[in-house]
C-alpha cells in the first residue's frame, strides 16, 4: 500500500496546484485568526477552531475530488483496478495520501499556537484536543469526498456534491437550523452533525463519544466507497 | 490455463458476450477478433475480473477473477484498450510503481527489452504514440505473468511501430499464453497461432488460423458477413 500511497501523494506534491490550495488555505486560515487577535483581542484558538470546519468544507473537496474521478475520466482506473491490489488498499491508500496532504496543510497553522504561547498564558491540553478535533473531522470529511468522487467521472460534481452534503451536515448542528426546526426534528438531526461533536473538541473535552462518532462516519464512507468498486457492474 | 464455461454479460438490454466458451493452452498466441462491438473487450474485462459476469464460469489457473481477484491478478499482465496511462509521471516513475505493486525489482530489465531506455526520464505526456505503447507493454510484462492480455496492442500506431509490437508479441509466445484482440485481420495472420473470432457476443470460429495466405480475410468473411 506503501507503494500507492507514494504514487497518490506525487501527483498532490508535483503538481503546483497541490501547493497552491495548500497554502491558500494555510494563510486564509491565520488571516481569519489575526483578525480576531487583533481586531476583537481575543488570545484564544476557539474562534480559529469554530471556523475551521467552514474552511474545510471547501478544502476537502477541493483535494479529494480529483482522486477517483480524473481516474475513472482517464480509465486509468482501469490500471488501477487490474493489479494485485485490493479495492479496500486502493480505497485506503487515496485516503490516507489525502489525509497526509490535510496534516501538511494545517501544519501550517501551527504558527498560530506557537505565537500565543509567547503571548499569553494557554492550556495546551485544550490545543491539542482541538487540533485532534480537526484531524478527526478532516478525516471525516475526506472519506466523504472521496466516497463521492467514486461516483462520477466529472470533478466538478464530485467536488459541488461534496460540498452540498458537508454544508448539509455542518448546517443540521448550527444553531440557526436548529432554531427552525421543531424540536423533535432538533433532537433528531443534531446528533448527526459532524459540528455538534467537533464543539466539545473546541472546547477542549475529549468525549468519547465523539471520537467513535468520526471513526464512524469516517468508516462508513469508506465502506461505501470499497463496496461501490467491489461490486463492479 | 484460462478457462470460459458459458459465459454471459449484458449492458442493460444489449448482450455483449453470449454463453461464450473457449479454454486456453500453454504457449498459445490467440487471435481475438471481431468487429467493433463484437464482445472483445468485455470478454477480457471478464477474464481480468474487471467485470462480473451474469451467467457462466471462468477460472484462471484454477482461480475465480472475482472470488480470487488477486491471484488471478498476479498471473496476467494487461494491455488495456487505448492503453491508459498516468500521463504526468515519468516512464520510470511508472514502471517502477507497476513493478512494486507486481513485487518486480527489475523494471529496467524490461525497459531496456521493450526500448525504453532513451525516455526513462521523460514524462509519458511528452512520448510518442508508439512510445506510450511500448510502456503499458512494458507495465503488462512486469512481474514476468504467464498470461498476456493485449487489447488492440498496435491501435494507432504507424506501419513500422506496428512490426516492432508483433515481433515482440510472436518472441514472447514462445513462453507465454498470449491473448491480444485486433480487428486488422493480416496482423491475426501474421501473429497468432489460434484463432477465436467473436461477432455480436458469439464466438462464431475457434480454431486453428488458416494455413493460406489471406486464409484469415476469407474465414472472417465467412464467419462474420456470411460470404
Amino acid at each position: 500500500m506503501k507503494n500507492l500511497i507514494k504514487k497518490e501523494l506525487g501527483h498532490y506534491l508535483n503538481n503546483p496546484l497541490g501547493y497552491i490550495v495548500i497554502v491558500l488555505f494555510g494563510v486564509f486560515a491565520n488571516l481569519f485568526f489575526v483578525k480576531d487577535l487583533f481586531v476583537i483581542g481575543s488570545a484564544s484558538l476557539r474562534p480559529f477552531f469554530l471556523l475551521l470546519p467552514w474552511f474545510l468544507l471547501v478544502f476537502i473537496p477541493s483535494i479529494t475530488m480529483r482522486s477517483f474521478s480524473e481516474e475513472k475520466k482517464n480509465n486509468t482506473i482501469e490500471i488501477l483496478l487490474t493489479l494485485p491490489y485490493s479495492e479496500t488498499q486502493i480505497v485506503l491508500a487515496k485516503f490516507f495520501s489525502v489525509l497526509m496532504v490535510f496534516i501538511i496543510a494545517l501544519s501550517l497553522t501551527l504558527s498560530l499556537p506557537l505565537s500565543l504561547i509567547f503571548l499569553t498564558k494557554i492550556y495546551l491540553p485544550e490545543i491539542f484536543v482541538g487540533y485532534l478535533g480537526v484531524l478527526l473531522l478532516g478525516a471525516s470529511f475526506s472519506a466523504i469526498s472521496l466516497f463521492f468522487s467514486s461516483q462520477t467521472k466529472n470533478q466538478v460534481v464530485a467536488f459541488l456534491s461534496s460540498v452540498i452534503t458537508l454544508f448539509f451536515l455542518l448546517v443540521l448542528g448550527g444553531d440557526f437550523l436548529a432554531s427552525y426546526l421543531p424540536k423533535l426534528f432538533q433532537e433528531f438531526f443534531v446528533p448527526f452533525s459532524p459540528l455538534s461533536h467537533f464543539q466539545s473538541f473546541v472546547k477542549g473535552i475529549l468525549d468519547f463519544r465523539s471520537v467513535f462518532y468520526f471513526f464512524s462516519l469516517t468508516f462508513l464512507f469508506l465502506f461505501l466507497t470499497v463496496v461501490e468498486f467491489e461490486k463492479r457492474i | 490455463m484460462i478457462v470460459l464455461s458459458s459465459v454471459s454479460k449484458a449492458f442493460g438490454q444489449k448482450k455483449a458476450v453470449d454463453k461464450i466458451s473457449f479454454k486456453t493452452k500453454g504457449g498459445e498466441i490467440i487471435g481475438f477478433l471481431g468487429p467493433n462491438g463484437a464482445g472483445k473487450t468485455t470478454t477480457m474485462r471478464l477474464i481480468l475480473g474487471y467485470l462480473k459476469p451474469d451467467e457462466g464460469k471462468i477460472t484462471v489457473n484454477h482461480f475465480d477473477p472475482i472470488d480470487n481477484r488477486i491471484e488471478v491478478l498476479k498471473q496476467i499482465g494487461y494491455l488495456p484498450e487505448n492503453n491508459p496511462l498516468y500521463l504526468e509521471m515519468k516512464v520510470k516513475e511508472y514502471l517502477s510503481f507497476i513493478a512494486q505493486a507486481k513485487n518486480d525489482d527489475d523494471w529496467q530489465k524490461i525497459a531496456f527489452e521493450v526500448g525504453l531506455a532513451e525516455v526513462l526520464t521523460k514524462k509519458i505526456e511528452e512520448l510518442s504514440r508508439g512510445f506510450k505503447q511500448r510502456v503499458g507493454l512494458a507495465a503488462a510484462l512486469l512481474g514476468n505473468p504467464q498470461i498476456l492480455i493485449l487489447d488492440e496492442p498496435t491501435s494507432g500506431l504507424d506501419p513500422l511501430e506496428q512490426e516492432k509490437i508483433r515481433s515482440l508479441i510472436k518472441k514472447l509466445g514462445q513462453k507465454k499464453t498470449i491473448i491480444f484482440s485486433t480487428h486488422i485481420l493480416s496482423e491475426a495472420e501474421a501473429v497468432a497461432n489460434r484463432l477465436i473470432i467473436i461477432y455480436e457476443g458469439k464466438i462464431v470460429y475457434d480454431g486453428k488460423k488458416p494455413k493460406e495466405k489471406g486464409g484469415v480475410e476469407k474465414l472472417f468473411k465467412l464467419k462474420v458477413k456470411g460470404k
